[in-house]
């Protein structure tokens, strides 16, 4: 017989078990998914997870994917803990990326050292500002951030829509919707010949580091990780909430808006509509998945980047559509929040009395 | 047709306690019976078991010689098994009569005859057609009762019904109970106050953790005899000493007025008092009359205006809670679990949320670790709190000793004035004497008090002078020895 059990506290070991525990689940319904849909189970899996990253080159995609998802999740997990509920790091993202292609195109054939760090620095001020609209609407009006966010990034991608067809579309460009490609001093340096990995990883790796720093060993972390537990409390020490609600946002949008900045002066080179293939919302997963620790972040966003990579392999090899990649995402997100279920039951196998 | 309710050797273990340990009892109609016990003893348990909320572990219960299968509340109602639970399930936003045809499958016209005649019979006056926020916790009370007896119960079980009453609106309850009795219906009351027993019940079953101590007659107890077994020891009794008069005022609250937004909130109007050094002011009143709003404008939760709160010559209404701690300020709020300490934390990280600049727990924004845990190594041994572990999770102390972390965290850096909520709301009768007497103590050592609190018993023991507050605002300020729990009952009723 099997009996559900209460626990008398949450399981510190469970509490890291469960992600791994989802991943598997995970991969055992996918399997089931391609068995239905007359795939081999087991060899479409291979072409998902592994193949794609079997060589170098996959290898530095794989990275290349996991380093927005990773900077955004780290700045996502200052707003969690602390009980505020950003979900539209997509849009900070975005209008990061906006600010940021607008100073790089400002600098057009230009060349500087300088240039790169003000390109960049555009990118994070231009996702803390639009981070900051949430923010603010939520201290001084009592607005709904998730709503707030969320309407935003909807706003953000037909700003980017307008420019990109509009005043900044390529005047060379045959009217494709996309602007000029960056001159080289705004583009981030390649760290290998031939493949794309760029030095947009060490922006996430800094940032892994500090968030780490700040949760455990500052006056803000003890802050955020109290008004997490409680509003009430918080108020009680006295904490100034409002001041922390906006610096969180601004954080998660610079990070947001950092990751915006990689992606087009990394790979992408230019602005155009499709900067990003969701990964504002995908790297919520990632923040949870990684239960909202630096360590456990980097880990989720190698896993979910492979659900990018392995939709793309599979199109290739076996013509499913890439979307099966966000069908993963939302099988891992799904059976995590499933699995939680064992944070605070425990399953005890009851032997039958004879 | 006389009820018998026989509970047979029930037990109900949860993970680390055993809440029920094989309780056997016996009830008959026509008597009154009480379940007495101290927080966690297990009586709510018990009647939880009874109401159907929870199914026990082994155990058997019977109405008159039928097993009853009491698997959800439904099946408690259909037995003819009635409750009162101590707080009100009630939409605040429907009527009256809403509320009571919401469980009820009769016809409209025949129901609101039925409840017509019940209140005639037992002399309730309640308009059916007001929403239930217009009303009085007794009416709200009357209500639920009035739930019950349309289904014409056997059994009528009351859970700590008295702490949202005033004395008034108490002895018109007993008065309804006891022709409810006359007229055969076995009512269970459960209680952890002596007094009531006294006065309303023929017998007593007293719990002590989880197990029944004694079944016994009213005419054969007193409160003495009650209360030790309740405790399991015999209670040595605190008596504050006549406080020094001083005339050294140290806060001083004019005309302090707080509107809430929130309609479940109550406004504070035109409030006015002072408490000088060395002296406790308690403020009386029923739950819900303004005390957490009191209690927040006072800590600094919600912000006045600056010249409302004079705190040792500076004016300090609109500081938040941790800028009027460095004028030496001190706050323990009425709920430890969601307000007062994170249980998910671990004991000095609680520690830390007091924080002092003198204190330097937090060093240019960062956590200066060591400096909490000395801190709290010394709150943890000089209040008494059962426990060598500071890392522990402060969900794992007792309610007592949370408190006692709590109170010894705000008294430690020694402020001025210590304005305490319900500081021993839910506690054992040992936490309970040793926080009474830590606030003795800091009044003898000259500090100040207000006492927020909802036991008048405790009120009249701590405190040198008492007001009431009812719907926001606070009655004439009296001397403690001019005031009995009666006049307190009726101030608290909102007459004069």
């Amino acid at each position: 017989m099997i009996k559900i059990v209460k626990r008398d506290q949450p399981s510190r070991a469970i509490f890291f078990f469960t992600p791994v525990l989802a991943i598997f689940l995970t991969l055992v319904a996918g399997g089931l998914i391609f068995f239905i849909l007359g795939f081999k189970p087991f060899e479409a899996l291979k072409f998902f997870f592994i193949v794609p990253i079997a060589d170098k080159y996959g290898f530095s995609e794989l990275l290349l994917k996991a380093t927005p998802l990773c900077l955004i999740a780290i700045g996502l997990s200052f707003c969690f803990k602390s009980n505020n509920w950003n979900i539209g790091a997509e849009g900070q993202l975005t209008f990061g990326a906006i600010v940021s292609g607008g100073v790089a195109l400002l600098f057009y054939e230009q060349e500087g050292f300088y240039i790169l760090p003000i390109v960049i620095l555009a990118g994070a001020i231009g996702g803390m500002l639009y981070a900051s609209i949430p923010a603010i609407l939520k201290t001084y009006f009592n607005t709904n951030e998730i709503l707030v966010s969320l309407m935003l990034v909807y706003v953000s991608k037909l700003i980017l829509d307008y420019l990109v067809v509009g005043p900044w579309s390529n005047p060379e460009g045959f009217n494709f919707p996309e602007t000029r490609q960056f001159s080289d001093s705004a583009k981030l340096p390649l760290l290998f010949e031939g493949l794309r990995i760029h030095a947009g990883i060490f922006l996430a790796l800094a940032a892994v580091v500090i968030s780490w720093f700040v949760f455990y060993k500052t006056y803000l972390g003890f802050q955020m990780k109290v008004s997490g537990f409680s509003l009430k409390t918080a108020k009680y020490a006295g904490y100034k909430g409002k001041k922390m609600i906006v610096l969180v946002f601004l954080i998660s949008g610079a990070c947001a808006g950092l990751a915006g900045v990689g992606e087009i002066t990394g790979p992408i080179g230019q602005l155009h509509r499709e900067i990003s293939p969701d990964y504002g919302f995908t790297a919520i997963i990632v923040a949870f998945l990684g239960r909202l620790h630096p360590v456990g972040i980097i880990f989720a966003s190698l896993v979910v980047a492979i659900t990018y990579l392995g939709a793309e392999t599979a199109q290739i090899f076996m013509q499913i559509p890439k979307y099966t990649g966000q069908v993963f995402q939302g099988m891992i997100l799904f059976f995590l929040l499933a699995s939680d279920y064992l944070l605070f039951f425990k399953i005890k196998f009851i032997g039958s009395k004879k | 047709m006389n009820t018998n309710l026989k509970i047979s050797n029930v037990t109900k273990i949860y993970p680390g306690c055993v809440a029920n340990d094989n309780v056997s009892l016996e009830f008959n109609s026509g008597k009154i019976y009480a379940l007495l016990g101290e927080n966690g003893a297990g009586k709510s348990t018990l009647v939880k078991i009874l109401s159907g909320v929870i199914i026990p572990d082994e155990g058997k219960i019977y109405l008159n010689e039928n097993n009853l299968k009491l698997n959800s509340p439904l099946d408690a109602k259909k037995n003819d098994i009635g409750m009162v639970f101590q707080h009100f399930n009630l939409f605040e936003t429907l009527s009256v009569f809403e509320n009571l045809i919401i469980d009820s499958d009769e016809q409209r016209e025949s129901l609101r005859e039925k409840i017509d005649t019940i209140m005639k019979k037992y002399n309730f006056s309640i308009d059916l057609d007001i929403p239930i926020l217009n009303l009085s916790a007794g009416q709200k009370q009357k209500v639920e009762i009035i739930r019950c007896l349309i289904r014409n119960p056997k059994v009528l079980i009351m859970d700590e019904p008295t702490s949202v009453l005033t004395e008034q609106e108490t002895s018109e309850l007993f008065l309804s109970l006891k022709k409810f009795s006359e007229e055969g219906i076995l009512i269970i009351y459960i209680t952890h106050k002596l007094k009531e027993v006294m006065q309303l019940c023929d017998e007593v079953a007293v719990m002590r953790r989880g197990k029944l101590v004694s079944v016994s007659e009213i005419k054969n107890e007193n409160i003495e005899s009650l209360a030790n077994k309740m405790v399991g020891q015999n209670l040595k009794t605190i008596k504050k000493k006549k406080a020094k008069t001083s005339s050294d005022q140290l806060i001083k609250i004019t005309n302090l007025n707080f509107t809430s937004e929130d309609p479940f909130e109550t406004n504070l109007m035109d409030i006015n008092f002072s408490v000088n050094r060395g002296e406790c002011l308690g403020i009386a009143g029923i739950s819900g009359n303004g005390q957490s709003e009191l209690f927040q404008v006072l800590s600094g939760e919600i912000i006045s205006e600056k010249k409302s709160i004079e705190f040792n010559n500076n004016y300090i209404g609109d500081l938040n809670p941790q800028e009027r701690r460095e004028y030496l300020m001190a706050f323990s709020p009425e709920d430890r679990l969601e307000q007062a300490a994170i249980p998910q934390m671990k004991i000095f990280e609680n520690v830390a949320l007091n924080n002092f600049k003198s204190s330097n727990f937090f060093n240019n924004g960062l956590i200066n670790e060591n400096k909490i845990k000395d801190h709290s190594k010394k709150i943890i041994s000089d209040f008494n709190v059962n426990t060598d572990n500071i890392e522990l999770k402060s969900q794992f102390l007792s309610g007592g000793n949370l408190q006692k972390l709590i109170i010894g965290r705000e008294l430690i850096t020694s402020p001025d004035l210590l304005i305490c909520f319900n500081p021993t709301w839910g506690l054992d009768v040992g936490a309970i004497n040793y926080i009474h007497e830590t606030l003795i103590r800091i009044n003898e050592q000259n500090k100040s008090i207000i006492l927020i609190s909802t036991d008048t018993d405790e009120l009249l023991k701590l405190s040198d002078k008492i007001s009431v507050i009812h719907k926001g605002k606070l009655s004439k300020i009296m001397n403690a020895e001019e005031v009995t729990s009666e006049k307190l009952g009726i101030l608290m009723g909102g007459a004069n």
